[in-house]
């Protein structure tokens, strides 16, 4: 009997959402362009449809992995029988095929939510098109370039598994997740900004019906981006979070230019400016996610991160260069009707604080885009190898990020159009009493150097600006109303879910720049020889070297020591940095061990190699000042993202309960 | 009047942003060499940071595990310099294998806070040479 192998099933469901797409792609273009509903809903069905073929493309997938099925190629050059069964789940995205796999299903899916839940408007079958000519460019390249379904007419009995350093830490199975919706997110703005383009309707509506989108794709690439840094915290052992490294670089650049075009948007919803300005931002976004995926899949950039050379490369920086040539091309087409009539009223004002900082945010995207690209431009040009150090991210964009840390506090308290010069020198005083007071107390309790006592300065002058922001709108409403302080500021931070999930925001991020200043300018990295039985002192701390142990697990062969933290006469805690064999890899990871602390980390990780006949082990060392704050602002960042989205509550229902209650 | 300020603030934003862009890329630019090119023109690198690639060259190795010096010789078999690598060997670091370190030369001496194993290749001179095809080499070190 004919038997349907899991390899050609998911074939078959990838090319079916293949025709699926193509079918939603050409009713929905038709539907637009003669105005038929019914093309325009079959189009949407179709879009539906899509997401459950490619759904349908997971499940086989996930099947194939967690039954070790080896007949298909993906799961026997990537997956192994010993690994557990999370590593079995994550696996699909731990390499090329399986990832532009889960990037497409997410795609859909949003696409899916989107042609099932936006209103009915003009811009509605023009944004779907184009969500769905991005989703057919997904699925195409699945079935032509790096099919996850390809059969092996051989199958191993075994494979190695995914890469070591990805099956190392949980982390792995969140932080591409995150990264991916953070992109397909922002898919769904640039999408209503070329069909605003199309349909000649360049207004504010095109952003008010995507900003839920806009910030929901926003805080997932902002925590995608948060959760890679702790990820190379934990798993690469040199007990840094961030190397400016070519991958790094490519998920940070469109994270720049959406921070950039969530500000600018206000400036269009309240003085009708900046329209061509927010379309090129959105479309820089989107084409900066396809730039880095051709930049880091093609191998044209080396870096730390090892990710195959494949087919994909040239297919992306063509589409890239397509979705360039078309939108900047739509744009110009419609200048006339996105070029700005009014001007800015005044230089200082709330609208010039957000252009400034888009100035700002763009010149850091410029920076480190060039960063990325100068070793192929010199190679181009001289034939010689060189890598840009991270000495150059550094010293070019430190100096940008204190203007905008600057910006940050003064902006929300200017006022539109034009601020008095009165309140403007006021607030100033205010704010920079803060910051030269704070600098002050840094300064006599020891820390003198000049970046850090700046951000401590600046820190404290945008805690004062969100104290300022928070009594401006507490004290006015305290003089007309009886209730207590306490309850009016609840009842505003309700009332203002916007702009006070705006403030916790970026309360957020003066503690992550706390954080990266702090454990970057004070950082301490030494490798230790101990005795075994003997300790050696670190930083006001002594470790002690206990012992050596080794484990076997079904997934990993690990080497480790055991190593007590003490502070004088109290044992912190210990510690078992090890060092990992996965399977027949010959690269051993290793996994430091973290003595987390609000003050300072202390990091340990196995330096080199454990060999039984020595009489000691070498630990490599770092204690990172506030370095755990990185991960707490991280959070609270999101928070305020989530909670400047919580939705309006219907008018009618407040309505309906005073009704009842009148009755 | 307005617009006129607007652009001499641009002019002056980008003049200094390309000018601190320009200096800091001449300052951390990191060329990757072999041993023979840094011999053919010491002058060029100076004390400047470089990536050095080459192999490990046989009974060159020595550890002093009390002070964590690690010393040897690398080679692309045209030159080879003595390197002094603060810290234990990293795993798989043998005789013969291909490694990248960083850090700068001081007396002749390559001194290295970074030592990379490249360790997927095996290299062996053409049949007809005593010397490794030095471009190959460096392609597959980078």
């Amino acid at each position: 009997m004919f038997e349907l192998s899991l390899g050609q099933l998911g074939t078959a469901s990838i090319m079916l959402a293949l025709a699926l797409a193509l079918y939603a792609v050409i009713t929905g273009v038709l539907g637009a362009v003669w105005r038929d509903a019914r093309l325009q809903t079959s189009a949407r069905f179709a879009a539906v449809a899509v997401f459950l073929a490619l759904t349908t493309a997971v499940c086989v997938m996930q099947a194939a992995l967690l039954t070790d099925d080896f007949t298909v190629k993906y799961v026997a050059e990537h997956s192994r029988i010993a690994s557990p069964l999370w590593v079995k789940i994550v696996t699909m995205w731990a390499a090329l095929e399986g990832s532009i796999l889960l990037w497409g299903w997410l795609l859909t899916a949003y696409t899916a939510v989107l042609a099932l839940t936006t209103p009915n408007t003009p811009l509605r079958p023009w944004a779907l098109v184009i969500m769905q000519v991005v989703a057919v460019f997904f699925v195409g390249v699945m079935v032509f370039a790096t099919n996850p379904f390809t059969v092996l007419a051989n199958p191993p009995l075994d494979g190695p598994g995914p890469n070591p350093l990805l099956q190392n830490h949980w982390m792995m199975s969140v932080h591409p997740l995150l990264l991916y919706l953070g992109y397909v997110g922002l898919t769904v703005p640039f999408a209503f900004a070329m069909s605003a383009l199309i349909t000649r309707r360049p207004g504010t509506q095109w952003m008010t019906l995507t900003r839920v989108w806009t910030l929901t794709g926003w805080g997932f690439l902002t925590a995608g981006i948060i959760a890679g840094g702790w990820w190379s915290y934990e798993v690469l052992g040199w007990g840094g979070y961030w190397a400016w490294d070519p991958v790094e670089n490519v998920s940070f650049m469109p994270w720049l230019t959406a921070t950039a075009f969530i500000h600018s948007v206000q400036v269009q919803e309240r003085r009708r400016m900046l329209k061509s300005w927010n379309i090129l931002l959105i479309t820089l976004t989107f084409a900066l996610t396809l730039l880095g995926t051709f930049l880091i899949r093609s191998g044209v950039v080396s870096s730390v991160h090892s990710f195959g050379d494949g087919p994909v490369g040239p297919i992306f920086l063509g589409f890239f260069i397509i979705v360039m040539v078309l939108s900047f091309g739509l744009i110009a087409l419609r200048w006339d009707q996105v070029r700005d009539n009014s001007e800015l009223d005044a230089v200082v004002s709330r609208e010039s604080s957000f252009l400034l900082g888009n100035i700002l945010f763009l010149t850091i995207t410029f920076a480190v885009l060039l960063g990325t690209l100068f070793p192929l431009i010199v190679e181009a040009f001289t034939q010689e190898k060189v890598t840009v150090g991270a000495p150059f991210f550094d010293q070019v964009s430190l100096p940008v990020w204190m203007l905008i840390l600057a910006l940050m506090g003064i902006g929300p308290l200017l006022p539109w159009r034009k601020a008095e010069q009165q309140s403007l020198i006021r607030n100033l005083a205010w704010l920079t009493g803060a910051g030269l007071v704070a600098a002050g107390i840094a300064y006599l309790l020891g820390i003198h150097k000049f970046y850090p006592l700046i951000v401590i300065a600046l820190c404290a002058y945008n805690w004062m600006s969100l104290g300022l922001l928070i009594s401006g709108a507490v004290i006015p409403r305290m003089r007309v109303s009886q209730k207590s302080a306490l309850r009016i500021f609840k009842q505003y931070a309700f009332e203002n879910r916007r702009r006070f999930g705006s403030m916790i925001v970026h309360l957020g991020i003066t503690i992550i720049a706390l954080g990266i200043m702090a454990s970057s300018a004070y950082r301490v990295d030494k490798q230790i020889r101990i005795e075994l039985g003997s300790s050696a002192t670190f930083q006001g701390y002594e470790l002690k070297a206990v012992d050596r142990f080794m484990e076997q697990q079904p997934s990993r062969i690990s080497a480790g020591a055991i190593v007590e933290v003490w502070r004088g006469e109290r044992l912190v805690r210990t510690l078992r940095p090890r060092i990992n064999l996965f399977g027949q890899n010959q690269q051993t990871v290793p996994t430091p061990a973290v003595l987390y602390t609000p003050w300072h980390d202390i990091y340990l990780n196995i330096a080199g190699n454990l060999n039984p006949e020595d009489s000691f082990i070498v630990v490599r060392a770092v204690q990172s000042p506030l370095v755990t704050w990185i991960w707490v602002g991280g959070l609270i960042l999101v928070i305020g993202t989530g909670y400047a989205l919580i939705p309006k509550r219907a008018p009618q229902r407040v309505r309906q309960t005073q009704a009842s209650v009148n009755a | 009047m307005k617009r006129g300020i607007y652009a001499l603030a641009g002019v002056l934003v980008l003049g200094v942003a390309g000018f601190m862009i320009y200096r800091a890329l001449n300052s951390s630019l990191v060329y990757f060499i072999l041993p023979n090119e840094y011999a053919a023109n010491p002058g060029q690198y100076g004390d400047k940071r470089l990536r050095l690639g080459g192999l490990v060259a046989p009974g060159t190795v020595n550890f002093d595990d009390d002070n964590l010096q690690l010393t040897f010789l690398v080679t692309d078999s045209l030159e080879s310099y003595p390197v002094q690598h603060y810290g234990t060997p990293p795993d798989l670091f043998k005789e013969n294998t291909g490694v990248v370190i960083e850090g700068h030369f001081d007396d002749g001496v390559f001194l290295s806070d970074n030592l990379l194993i490249k360790h997927s290749e095996v290299y062996e001179p053409p049949p007809d040479s005593e010397h490794l095809d030095v471009e190959a080499l460096k392609e597959t070190l980078q």
